[in-house]
């Protein structure tokens, strides 16, 4: 005790440039101190107040919001005034930190305990914790499996999307006229709104009745060209519409992979006389599948979101032969007012998604290493 | 066409999508030629007659100038309890829908002049029909009214009144709107909540029956009815049992070179709304002469969407798809009244009093000469949930209006009662719009409202308006003998309404789909509107659905 007192004495001592920054310090820490204690008692004496062990009488959370605001500042300058210039450096990223944890990760946590309860905002006595019950009622759900397995079918569509996007990227990439013009417009359905398009074409072009490609269809032949009475009709339908959103997007990344190749080989193999489709397929393939992989899981993660299309062209109709997770949640809070149940569909997706898109990325990563 | 008559179109702006309507047009002539002369004979004094030439029945639809003139002409009863200037400073938020750019965009129009009058200031929320609902619901639960004024339809009452989140009516407002006027159904209880009274009526609401004359006149499909068996003469169904024969028969035929339809079924949701479409079939089956309770069993709230009656109702549905155009699968309420009925597709109709007042007043009808209107068919027999037994009544078909909604009111929020200044103004804002003489108006014309006041049933102001006196009177004879039907099903009441709709929507579909049986799918409903019931809580469900009963 007595040496490390000695020593702790003697560079204050030593020292008197030392003193501001001692004074900087106790400041940044008295400052995140005051700041912690300030939130943890203020969300204290909220809960108490939401809990009616106390009468303080908020109003809402915002006291809580507030000091959640002035902690984050007070973290932001401890770090500056404990850290130095390395705490100078963390400025960079802590408020995206902060921001992240407000925005995405409280809710995504709060949202779990929201899943446990019985919130109907009909229901006179309000949020009631119902145990598992929600769960249970999800896994005796027939909408949210339908759901589900509509997923499993619009997510396989995603490599039908991939493939006709590689065609068109290779087309891009050649030496065609108009090379610059056709790049902007095959780009324009992606720069459109997935709402806008499902009424400019779920609703208008395909309208049944005085719809262009419907009375297309019927000079072709077809009597009752209803794109969205049966069951697969719809759901290809729906695929063709979100294909025409979503193939630009695919098919500018594959174009951006196809012109960093190197033409070398390509030139090397025409000279040993390889064919058009073994070039392809020999080469610009295999050297494409890391964009290829990463073009498919971005469009994966898009396509689990599926939503805009189907509420506003079919409802999830008919008979739900649509419908996706997304629109599901929506008709249960939108319509049904049943924040509970809906928020608990929502997160066991959350969790479900995380897990096949870890696997995807496993399973790929495993791919692209088996060449080695 | 001669051409004084061609100028006097040209002079009341016709449309000429109007003009073109083939032999609508010696119709649009006659139609279009007594406002103009009748138009001088009236005195500068008389607001009621003066605001039904706006624009005129025949002359297209009307438009924000409209909407402006007419409520400026209705702002007496403002300038006799508000003086000029008195709401300077004051800002209220008014929430309300746009569907079919109507409601709240008349509403703009109407109180533009009570804003230049007063000094008020009003910002709109404005609502597509399928977000008001949840809207709505999310301002109530989460305690995040941030609207003053609300359109609302009473349905709701039980959601916000029975929260203590609407302002109760100054005695000075029940005496301007003169209450007295509303037809019976919509006194209280309708409006009121603890025997205090919250709501300004605007509409009045039930499904009546449109259909087309033309189709059920014609030489040619009665000697088809005929050939082909029918039983009784060819004409306007009187009971679904009729509308499901007569719609399987109109299959495959054509007039006039156009494929023909029969009734016309929603078959897609409409966030909840399309419900009413079924029930609307279901209530001549399922609402008793002898019992007030159609939906629930009013001591227990047991569901009797899968009682026999109901499960008949869907089967008729199902039974008629084959006989519906195609993609009906994927018809809402919207598509059936606006662009199938209106636009001159199918022959029978179920909707609200929408239909009659924009067959002839809206651009986008080609029906207004040849639509007839009459309240809902009946039925040759009628379900009793007590005995469980069909019972064929001595009186003939039961008939049973529904009363689907039970119309749109504004409510003024509670919120406002902190400020009299602010309160003073916005229940006069909600006076103005809800006022009797502006109100004939909103019947007349296409606004989203129909006729709701007995002042409204007055035939010599709508034929000075130009309607054609039969065409008038059959729509109006349609509403009234509605509202006024000793067996009308009254909608429940009661918190979530919506929420038993809406998820009777998605088991619906499945059934209309093909997707499953229509008792499984019936039962389903069942089971869901019980959970329903639990979360809300069944004990004050079963308080508030027999108090909207009058029980």
């Amino acid at each position: 005790m007595q040496d490390r007192s000695s020593s702790l004495a003697a560079p204050t001592a030593s020292s008197g440039r030392q003193r501001p920054a001692d004074t900087r310090m106790a400041i940044g820490q008295g400052l995140f101190v005051l700041a912690s204690l300030g939130l943890a008692g203020i969300f204290l004496l909220q809960v108490l107040d939401a809990a009616g062990t106390v009468a303080i009488g908020f109003a809402d959370w915002r006291p809580v919001l507030y000091a959640y605001l002035f902690w984050s500042v007070a973290l932001c300058a401890r770090q500056v005034l404990v850290r130095g210039e390395e705490g100078q450096k963390a400025l960079f990223v802590l408020p995206a930190v902060l921001f992240t944890v407000a925005m995405a990760i409280f809710p995504t946590v709060f949202g779990f305990y929201i899943a446990f309860t019985d919130w109907n905002l009909s229901s006179s006595t309000g949020m009631k914790f119902n145990g598992l019950d929600n769960l249970r009622s999800l896994v005796n759900d027939p909408f949210f499996w339908n759901a589900l397995g509509n997923m499993a079918f619009y997510v396989a569509m995603v490599l039908v999307q991939y493939a006709i996007a590689f065609g068109l990227a290779l087309l891009l990439n050649a030496e065609i006229r108009a090379r610059k013009f056709f790049r902007v417009a095959f780009l324009l359905p992606f720069m459109l709104s997935p709402v806008a398009v499902s009424w400019m074409i779920g609703k208008s072009l395909m309208e049944v009745r005085f719809g262009p490609l419907a009375s297309l269809m019927k000079t072709l032949g077809w009597d009752s060209p209803a794109f969205f009475a049966s069951p697969w009709i719809a759901r290809l339908s729906i695929m063709a519409m979100d294909a025409w959103v979503w193939i630009p997007f695919v098919m500018i990344l594959l174009l951006a992979g196809l012109q960093a190749l190197p033409h070398e080989i390509k030139e090397a193999a025409k000279v040993d006389g390889a064919t058009g489709w073994q070039s392809f397929w020999e080469i610009t393939f295999p050297l494409m599948l890391p964009v290829s992989i990463t073009a498919i899981v971005l469009r994966i993660i898009f396509q689990l979101k599926l939503a805009d299309i189907v509420i506003n062209v079919t409802s999830g109709g008919p008979g739900g032969a649509t419908d996706t997770i997304s629109s599901f949640i929506f008709r249960e809070y939108r319509d049904r007012s049943n924040v509970g149940y809906g928020t608990m569909v929502a997160e066991v997706y959350l969790i479900v998604i995380i897990i096949f898109i870890t696997l995807l990325l496993n399973l790929t990563a495993r791919f692209m290493r088996k060449p080695d | 066409m001669k051409l004084n008559v061609y100028q006097q179109l040209m002079a009341m702006q016709a449309s000429r999508r109007a003009l073109l309507r083939g032999a609508a047009g010696a119709g649009a002539l006659a139609a279009t030629a007594s406002p103009l002369s009748i138009r001088t004979a009236f005195a500068q004094g008389d607001i009621r007659a003066e605001i039904l030439k706006i624009p005129g029945v025949g002359a297209g639809s009307p438009t924000d100038a409209d909407w402006q003139k007419v409520g400026e002409l209705c702002l007496g009863g403002t300038k006799q309890t508000v003086q000029q200037g008195e709401f300077a400073g004051v800002e209220l938020s008014f929430m309300g829908l746009n569907n079919q750019n109507l409601h709240n965009l008349l509403f703009r129009g109407f109180l533009k002049a009570w804003e230049d009058y007063t000094g008020a200031k009003i910002t709109w929320i404005d609502l597509a029909q399928a977000d008001y609902n949840p809207r709505l619901q999310q301002a109530i639960a989460t305690g995040t009214v941030d609207f003053d004024i609300l359109e609302m339809g009473a349905p709701f009452e039980g959601d916000v009144c029975g929260k203590g989140l609407a302002s109760e009516m100054p005695d000075w407002v029940k005496a301007l709107i003169d209450m007295d006027d509303y037809v019976d159904y919509l006194k209280a209880p309708v409006g009121t909540w603890g025997g205090k009274t919250y709501r300004i009526s605007i509409d009045g609401d039930c499904h009546n029956f449109n259909y087309r004359t033309d189709v059920f006149s014609d030489a040619a499909l009665a000697e088809a009815w005929k050939a082909e068996g029918h039983q009784g003469e060819w004409g306007v169904p009187k009971t679904w049992q009729k509308v499901n024969e007569v719609t399987k028969f109109l299959k495959g035929k054509q007039l006039n070179g156009q494929d023909l339809y029969g009734y016309l079924d929603p078959l897609k949701g409409w966030g909840g709304f399309a419900f009413y479409f079924l029930a609307s079939r279901a209530t001549a089956y399922a609402k008793h002469p002898d019992d007030k309770a159609w939906l629930f069993d009013a001591d227990t709230m047991k569901p009797r969407i899968n009682n026999e009656a109901w499960v008949r109702a869907i089967q008729d549905v199902v039974d008629l798809i084959p006989s519906g155009p195609a993609d009906q699968l994927n018809a809402d309420p919207g598509t059936t009244g606006f662009q199938q009925f209106l636009a001159g597709i199918g022959s029978m109709l179920s909707w609200w009093g929408d239909i009659g007042s924009s067959a002839r007043t809206s651009d986008s009808s080609v029906v207004g000469d040849v639509v007839g209107f009459d309240i809902l068919p009946g039925s040759d027999d009628v379900f009793n949930s007590k005995t469980g037994k069909w019972e064929t009544l001595a009186s003939g078909p039961n008939y049973a209006p529904n009363m689907a909604y039970i119309g749109w009111g504004v409510y003024v929020m509670s919120r406002v009662d902190s400020d009299a200044k602010k309160q003073k103004a916005a229940w006069s804002a909600a006076a103005h719009i809800g006022g009797k003489d502006l109100s004939l108006w909103t019947a007349a014309y296409p606004s989203g409202f129909q006729p709701y006041r007995k002042s409204h049933f007055n035939i010599p102001e709508w034929v000075g308006a130009g309607y054609d006196e039969a065409f008038i009177k059959s729509y109006l004879d349609s509403e009234s003998n509605s509202y006024n039907h000793p067996n009308a099903a009254i909608e429940p009441r009661i918190p979530g309404i919506f929420q038993y709709y809406s998820v009777a929507e998605d088991e619906l579909a499945k059934i209309f789909a093909g997707a499953n049986s229509v008792k499984d799918g019936a039962d389903a409903i069942a089971a869901a509107w019980e959970k329903i019931t639990d979360q809300i809580g069944r004990d004050s469900q079963v308080k508030l659905y027999q108090a909207s009963l009058g029980m």
